[in-house]
């Protein structure tokens, strides 16, 4: 395994850039998701990086090794797993997993991977005798069978069912982490992007518009827009003066001067006694936590989280109070 | 023949068959719009008479016709037999027969042959009437087209169109009465409702099963009928012929011609010779109950007259390949 | 390459000048034929796409008992060549000719067309939208008509234009049923004023009418039907069982009893003789040669196949636009045109098999392209792209990955060029080998002369011939597949 390293990749279809400048690097061992939303160039970046589609510029180095456009994806050390899988329908289990590997590596290194994913004596079963999640697990033991330098995963998730999904985010990780694979994983979703990887790039309009750690992302995002983009927010606009912004929600610290807009976590509204009163319009509860959609008295609706608990009934009045700093982005001149 | 042999070789080692041309130049190669099984056997004996091998290609005659003038110079065909004279009349106006030599010639009458020395005819057939007894007596029947079209046989009447004989007797009917007439007994015959049939087995066959009173046909569909059958007296179609030089008695021939630049014309001569032969021409009257072009031969099996005796219409048989006005005049009528 | 009938067209068209052509086109009789013809070709088009879509059902999505058997029986027809279903239906039912004639016997031998890719895109239609329909209150009845149908028409109408283009081409048939359509005229001319100009115009206008047809076919094909993970289940007919099983074994009867009864009396009432080992050689013949024909459009077939899969551009669209134009044309036409051509710049391979070959590939290329493209399409360029980053190469992934999984669909285009192949006539007589025969020409060289005794025996091999691709055709298309 070794890191891989995306130096101003600019790639596209025809004279329309789809990528322009997409710089990142990820660590050997490390896991990269490249979150965005669809049409963001989420996929072209993987097919320039698997070798099926050529660059316009830019450099890919896959540890020392510089992967030019004239490396075909088979010699490129990549291992791709697509949405759904992709198993190939005429081979069973154990033949999709040493699809790769040389005859007489097969038979040791299939049982190992199917004993990583979890699926040991599976290997006789046809691929349209598992179900969604096994045939996602097949599809990421094949592609680590021949041992590639780095791993992409194209929405692997997408097509499973929540639960599932929660499941197998962390058998995935945890497959990688024990084959020590140093993976790129590309999704629309933020939660599985925050949760499952080491270091998140957010991809818009075809360049990185932040590339840090989850936690980073999500408490200190660049802008308004991968503010937005990561997670639910609360937002007013307002006008900061001398660290203080108004708000409905009283007046709040922040750091910045002028025009601007003022964004809170739901988990930040805190209910209880002290606080702006509000009054409570509506509880989704969702067993370990429940949102709650509240009015404030000017009007403006809002959503808090809340972990356990009383969470109070429609139709209560309850007081809302901040917690923590709120975010605030100064408007564009 | 190495017929035979051939195919097995091409079923056995396809590839290497099929690289190389399957007739060579040295073979005498012969395009007969005529069928198998009515000449193959004789075909077959063609071979000792012409002292080289020979090959036969069977087709239909008009189909062999258009498939000898898109090949042109480059056919390897030496001879082209036919199964009417329309079709060797017109290849042979685009130059593509070579002429005749005389002693040929002379073998046949002359209204049987081309001005032109370019084809010589090897049999003759005559269109006949098919009739029903069941339905019809023989008395009752037409003896001139003129009859043909009388109103009483209204439906009752078969024919084919698209059958070479049919033309080749409307061609006759042009020639021998005049466009006028022709228009004229065309547009009757349309108007009482003929029953139109792909072929002369058709009519022969509809007949013979009792759905049809009547149809111009050839006289030799009923012996060949008749021999498939198990014999004449199994036929319950029978043959009305007419004379009187009536164009419903024309007699068309099938016929021979040598092919312009043939790299075989001696054999090809011989071949010719061999078809006007007595082996070839009894071979005609016996087995497919022609008349022999050749009048010096009788049919040791059928009752045929001479071909000279036979009471045809005078007509230059070269003009029935002129047929572009009689399929225009069809149209006219709705009948082609 | 399938453009060079179309050239041969154009040239002998305009050889006497454009008045000429204007004279042909003008008469009032190729309009009536014209007309003549495309009434027939919408007639059976339409009752094929009725028969082959119920028949589709029943064997492809219900429990009709013995329905794997029917599936074969019903598919079997295709190996009935329209001129020996034509001369036995006259022999049993003397009255059938002019349009009802023709109407039935192409029919029957055509329906199979719309049988085969209706029952395929059934079997792979995915069910649940119409599980969703049911549950949102419709009956079984109303759903097959909302939903089935629209799932089946891109398949249903493939099938019926290549049932369409058939009937425009065949002459068998409609000569023996006396029909007078539009092949006819072009035979007429051949045969009758042994001119070849006016052939070529109506074959131009041939050409025209099935262009307005394939490219319709394509504006009201819409998008192929999802593919569903699961196999549908069969659904119960209930008290509509017995008519159904009625129905279906009438159905077999019609197509395939009245060819074989009346070959059966034909060879037991019949005095003539036959060679059995001529019969065998002419057997080894039509095998062969078929086989060429079909190896050689299989060949042909995959690149513009597979570019119509995996591209739909403009390039694409034309190639298989031209493929179904030949596919239109009578077999002496395309025969015609490749003597023209053959002795002109390949006059060693002139009347050759692969000569023939190729004029059966021009004229059966859509067949194979289709089928090509439904097996190319069972293998998504996805599967293709994880083999090269599994370390396969561009040859190494089409060996393992493409060839397996679109093998099947090929195989079965394969088996139906071949069996089409074998019945061919026209285009054989014309480019065959001198001296070599196969089962159609003997069949047509006997039956031309009335020896239908003599002719039944190659009728009845050339029957089985075809019947063995037509099974395994089969199969592959109705078998439940449960690796899928």
């Amino acid at each position: 395994m070794s890191g891989l390293t995306v130096k101003r990749l600019v790639a596209g279809y025809g004279g329309d850039p789809v990528l322009r400048e997409v710089d990142f690097e990820v660590q050997e061992g490390g896991l990269l998701a490249v979150l965005g939303p669809s049409g963001c160039g989420k996929t072209t970046l993987l097919r320039v990086l698997a070798g099926f589609h050529p660059a316009s510029s830019g450099e890919v180095w896959l540890g020392e090794r510089q992967l030019t456009a004239d490396v075909p994806p088979e010699r490129r050390g990549i291992g791709i797993v697509p949405q759904e899988g992709a198993l190939f329908p005429h081979l069973s289990v154990a033949g999709n997993v040493g699809f790769g590997l040389r005859r007489g590596e097969r038979g040791a290194r299939v049982e190992e991977l199917l004993d990583l994913v979890g699926l040991s004596g599976f290997g006789a079963r046809m691929p349209g005798e598992l179900s969604g999640g096994q045939a996602q697990r097949v599809a990421l033991a094949r592609a680590l069978a021949p041992r590639p330098g780095v791993v992409l995963l194209d929405e692997p998730f997408s097509a499973l069912d929540a639960g599932l999904r929660e499941e197998l985010r962390a058998d995935v990780r945890a497959t990688l982490r024990s084959a020590g694979a140093t993976a790129l994983l590309v999704t629309h979703d933020q939660e599985e992007a925050l949760g499952m990887a080491d270091l998140v790039a957010v991809l818009r309009d075809g360049a990185v518009a932040q590339l840090a750690r989850p936690q980073t992302i999500y408490s200190s995002p660049a802008d308004l827009g991968v503010a937005l983009f990561v997670g639910e927010a609360v937002t007013f606009s307002g006008i900061a003066r001398s660290g203080l912004v108004r708000t409905p929600l009283g007046t709040l610290p922040v750091s910045g001067e002028g025009h601007g807009t003022v964004l809170l976590r739901p988990e930040q509204l805190i209910l209880g006694t002290d606080g702006v009163p509000s009054i409570v319009e509506d509880v989704l509860f969702h067993g370990h936590d429940a949102s709650v959609l509240l009015r404030l008295a000017d009007g403006t609706r809002v959503r808090s989280r809340v972990q356990g608990g009383v969470t109070g009934r429609a139709g209560d009045t309850v007081a809302v109070s901040v917690n923590g700093t709120a975010l605030f982005f100064g408007d564009m001149p | 023949m190495r017929r035979r042999a051939r195919i097995v070789t091409l079923a056995a080692a396809l590839l290497a068959s099929t690289l190389t041309a399957c007739s060579s130049a040295d073979d005498l190669i012969i395009y007969s719009g005529r069928n198998e099984q009515l000449v193959g056997a004789l075909l077959d004996q063609l071979e000792d008479a012409v002292g080289i091998d020979v090959e036969v290609r069977y087709g239909g005659s008009g189909e062999m016709a258009a498939q000898l003038l898109e090949e042109g110079q480059g056919t390897e065909a030496d001879v082209f037999f036919s199964q009417d004279a329309g079709a060797l009349g017109a290849i042979g106006a685009q130059g593509r027969l070579a002429e005749l030599p005389a002693d040929v010639l002379g073998m046949v009458p002359e209204n049987y042959q081309a001005k032109d020395r370019s084809w010589v005819a090897t049999s003759a057939r005559a269109r006949v009437i098919a009739y029903d007894p069941r339905v019809v007596e023989e008395s009752e029947l037409p003896r001139t087209i003129e009859e043909v079209v009388d109103p009483k046989w209204k439906g009752r009447v078969g024919y084919a169109p698209a059958n070479g004989s049919w033309q080749a007797f409307v061609t006759s009917v042009r020639v021998l009465k005049g466009e006028d007439f022709a228009k004229d007994w065309l547009k009757k015959f349309a108007a009482n409702e003929p029953k139109r049939f792909d072929n002369n087995i058709s009519i022969l066959k509809a007949v013979d099963e009792g759905q049809l009173p009547f149809g111009l046909i050839n006289h030799y569909y009923w012996y060949a009928s008749a021999a498939e059958k198990g014999g004449e007296a199994n036929m319950k179609a029978k043959l009305h012929r007419v004379g009187g030089g009536d164009p419903l008695a024309l007699v068309n021939v099938a016929g021979v011609g040598i092919i312009q630049g043939s790299n075989q014309s001696e054999a090809a001569r011989k071949a010719v010779r061999f078809l006007l032969s007595e082996q070839a021409q009894r071979h005609f009257a016996d087995q497919t109950a022609e008349y022999p072009a050749n009048p010096g031969v009788k049919s040791s099996k059928h009752q045929l007259p001479p071909i000279t005796d036979l009471q045809s219409p005078d007509i230059d048989l070269s003009k029935l390949s002129s047929l572009q006005e009689t399929v225009k005049l069809l149209q006219e009528a709705g009948l082609s | 390459m399938a453009v060079l009938p179309l050239v041969y067209l154009v040239v002998r068209s305009f050889e006497r000048g454009g008045s000429v052509v204007w004279d042909v086109l003008a008469r009032t009789r190729t309009a009536e034929l014209a007309l003549r013809s495309l009434t027939l070709a919408v007639s059976v088009t339409a009752a094929c796409l009725v028969l082959g879509v119920l028949s589709a059902w029943l064997v492809a999505r219900s429990d009709l008992p013995g329905r794997r058997a029917f599936g074969v029986l019903l598919v079997l027809p295709l190996a009935v060549p329209s001129y020996v279903a034509g001369f036995t239906w006259i022999s049993v039912v003397p009255d059938l000719t002019g349009f009802a004639g023709a109407f039935v016997v192409l029919t029957l031998v055509s329906y199979p067309y719309v049988l085969l890719p209706v029952a395929a895109a059934l079997r792979t239609a995915d069910p649940s939208v119409e599980e969703v329909a049911r549950s949102l209150g419709r009956t079984r009845r109303q759903v097959f008509f909302a939903v089935t149908v629209r799932q089946i028409r891109p398949a249903a109408l493939a099938g019926g234009l290549l049932v369409a283009l058939y009937v425009l081409s065949d002459f068998g048939a409609v000569s023996l049923m006396r029909y007078e359509a539009f092949t006819l005229g072009i035979y007429t001319s051949y045969r009758a004023t042994f001119d070849r100009t006016p052939a070529a115009i109506l074959g131009l206008v041939l050409v025209v009418l099935a262009i307005a047809l394939t490219v319709g076919e394509r504006r009201a094909r819409g998008l192929v039907a999802h593919r569903g993970r699961r196999q549908p289940s069969a659904a119960p007919l209930g008290r509509a069982r017995v008519p159904a099983l009625a129905g279906t074994i009438a159905l077999v009867l019609l197509t395939l009893g009245v060819p074989v009864v009346s070959l059966a009396w034909w060879l037991a009432a019949g005095t003539s003789t036959f060679s059995v080992t001529d019969v065998l050689a002419t057997t080894g013949n039509t095998v062969a040669v078929s086989a060429f024909g079909a190896l050689l459009t299989l060949l042909l077939a995959l690149p513009v196949g597979i570019l119509a899969a995996r591209h739909q551009g403009r390039l694409a669209r034309g190639v298989e636009l031209a493929g179904f134009a030949g596919h239109a044309l009578p077999g002496i036409t395309v025969g015609l045109a490749l003597v023209f051509f053959g002795i002109r710049f390949a006059p060693a391979l002139y009347q050759t098999v692969p000569m023939l070959a190729f004029a059966y590939a021009v004229l059966f290329l859509p067949l194979a392209v289709g089928a090509v493209r439904t097996g190319v399409a069972h293998a998504p360029p996805v599967l293709e792209d994880v083999s090269r980053s599994l370390g396969h190469g561009r040859w190494r992934t089409g060996l393992r990955v493409t060839v397996p999984l679109a093998a099947p669909g090929v195989l079965a285009g394969t088996a139906l060029v071949f069996l089409t192949c074998a019945k061919e006539l026209p285009a054989t007589l014309l480019l065959r080998p001198t001296g070599v025969d196969t089962l159609a020409t003997e069949l047509w060289t006997r039956t031309e002369v009335a020896a239908y005794a003599a002719a039944a025996p190659y009728a009845a091999v050339l029957l089985v011939v075809a019947a063995i691709p037509a099974v395994a055709l089969d199969r592959f298309l109705l078998q439940d597949d449960s690796r899928r």
